[in-house]
């Protein structure tokens, strides 16, 4: 893997040997634990540069204080979004909307976009994400004593939310989990195949709303307005992409790393099961230990932040597993406390970015993790079985064969 | 006691309302309404669980008798 070379800019002691796609437990490794190998920067100073921390092989600042991310995240005038990450896979430049793009623009896409998201909107879609849950569920248990937690409950149950949100039906389901699983882990080859077929399918379901109406979020993005004119097609395209990308494995590897979480700790899980007015606070607790997204930042000017002297171009990486293990902000961070009190962790960052499906993916990994244990007796990691783990820019988990026989 | 609301720092994160609903309104797009909260006394803990609860930090807690005295004129009203 050829990394690109260290700029001249950057101290040679500010280097360190540091990655979220190589270092080691970042890579597929079977019993893996990727959240506690990066909470080791934190014996470390709070600002560094790793030469090789993007999908591409370049070279980020990595921020590991919570107090210094949250700095960088909610100032956007001097710590841009503007990347086109996923353009970019196809050798194209247009933004994911509002990802990104920097306010003032971002605010305006932001706001239209806020109120289908809004938490009151989210407890009108409780009964439906419930529903879901507890279908796939009850199929889990009819079946059988064991199951795989990924394949069979957690990516059908977030790809089947982000189905209803874009009004089509649940036949398309596989299709939707192998375009999401390549863009993430597939070679240079199935990655922008990848990415093709999603655009593709975005812009026909864009096309095909125009035409035909119907109440549901693609329509809603086609007749909206902004500053008095509606969307351009590449808008359209970018806030249409972007729900597919962020809401399916985020959720997916949240669920995953609960359940596997729960597997390994029997009193925890016996806890839940029979206290579940405890499940909301648990859950933001394994939010904060089992975060999946690291952010990055491009400076738009020279800022000498915390000794590092950041040259305007310069990647930042504020990486929210990394901020979720600082013991200045978390006491005790390695340990998981079910009933942490004033945990305001960033798993779903700060700043204007704040994750706009927060709200959403809070009551899906509830509800799922209520339906769970309430559907499921006892249950532990299959013998013999061993979940693979991985880091990278969207942390995961392959797969969590469970059983309770 | 009282609330002080940086308004212009809050990001919809909704932990505040989360832990309060009665103390702390969001507006139709998930943000807090604007303008400092006068908290009555029983609720002072609630409120500053919602305060804390903040991940921007956008909620300061005001104990200052000028604080105190502001929620008692408007328990009188
Ligand atoms: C546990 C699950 C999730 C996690 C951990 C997560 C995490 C994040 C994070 C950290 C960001 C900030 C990115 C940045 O600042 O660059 C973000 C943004 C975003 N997320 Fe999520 N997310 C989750 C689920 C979802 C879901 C279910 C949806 C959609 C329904 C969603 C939609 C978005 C969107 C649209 C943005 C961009 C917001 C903006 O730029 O203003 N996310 N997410
Ligand atoms: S918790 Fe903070 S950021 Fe979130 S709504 Fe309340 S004030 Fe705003």
């Amino acid at each position: 893997m050829a990394s690109n070379p260290v700029p001249d800019h950057v101290p040679p002691e500010m280097v360190r040997d540091f990655s979220l796609f190589t270092s080691a437990g970042m890579l597929p490794t079977p019993n893996g634990d990727p959240h506690a190998a990066v909470a080791c920067v934190h014996a470390g100073p709070p600002i560094f540069y790793s030469p090789y921390n993007t999908h591409n092989g370049r070279g980020t600042w990595v921020i590991t204080r919570t107090r210094d991310q949250r700095r960088v995240l909610q100032d956007a005038e001097t710590f841009s979004s503007h990347r086109s990450i996923f353009a970019s896979v196809l050798g194209e430049n247009w933004p994911m909307i509002p990802l990104e793009l920097d306010p003032p623009a971002h605010g305006i896409f932001r706001s239209l976009l806020n109120p289908l998201f809004s938490p009151k909107r989210v407890m009108v879609l409780e009964p439906v994400v419930r529903e879901r849950a507890i279908a796939l569920i009850d199929r889990i248990a009819a079946s059988g004593t064991s199951c795989d937690v990924m394949k069979d409950f957690a990516f059908p149950f977030t790809v089947n939310i982000f189905l209803g949100f874009l009004g089509l039906s649940d036949d398309r389901l596989d299709i939707f989990v192998g375009w999401a699983n390549d863009l993430l882990h597939g070679d240079d080859v199935k990655r922008p195949a990848a990415a093709r077929m999603i655009v593709a399918f975005i812009d026909e379901l864009a096309a095909m709303r125009r035409k035909e109406p119907v109440a549901d979020f693609m329509t809603f993005v086609v007749q909206a307005e902004v500053e008095g004119r509606p969307l351009t097609d590449e808008e359209v395209r970018g806030t249409g992409v972007l729900l597919f990308v962020a809401g399916l494995d985020t959720v997916a590897a949240a669920i995953g790393f609960d359940l596997a979480y729960l597997a390994r700790n029997p009193k925890d899980q016996d806890l839940l099961r029979s206290e579940p007015d405890r499940i909301g606070f648990a859950a933001e607790e394994l939010l904060r230990a089992y975060p999946t997204v690291q952010m990055i930042r491009v400076a738009t000017k020279n800022i000498d932040f915390e000794g590092a002297p950041i040259r305007k171009g310069d990647y930042v990486s504020c990486a929210t597993m990394i901020a979720n293990r600082d013991p200045a902000e978390f006491k005790c961070p390695n340990t998981i406390d079910l009933a942490r009190e004033d945990n305001r962790h960033a798993a779903f960052g700060y700043g204007p970015h704040r994750c706009l499906g927060s709200h959403l993916a809070r009551r899906e990994i509830v509800i799922g993790l209520e339906e769970w244990l309430a559907r499921i007796p006892g249950f532990r990691i299959k013998e013999g079985m061993a979940p693979i783990t991985y880091g990278g820019h969207v942390f995961g988990i392959e797969n969590l064969i469970l059983d309770w026989s | 006691m009282r609330i002080i609301v940086h308004h212009a720092t809050c990001q919809g994160h909704a932990r505040c309302w989360a832990q309060a609903p009665d103390i702390f309104k969001l507006d139709d797009e998930g943000y807090i309404l604007p303008g400092d909260i006068n908290v009555a006394e029983g609720d002072e803990l609630l409120a500053s669980r919602g305060a804390q609860a903040c991940p921007e930090r956008a909620l300061e807690i005001d104990r200052t008798a000028a604080a105190l005295e502001s929620v008692f004129i408007q328990s009188r009203v």
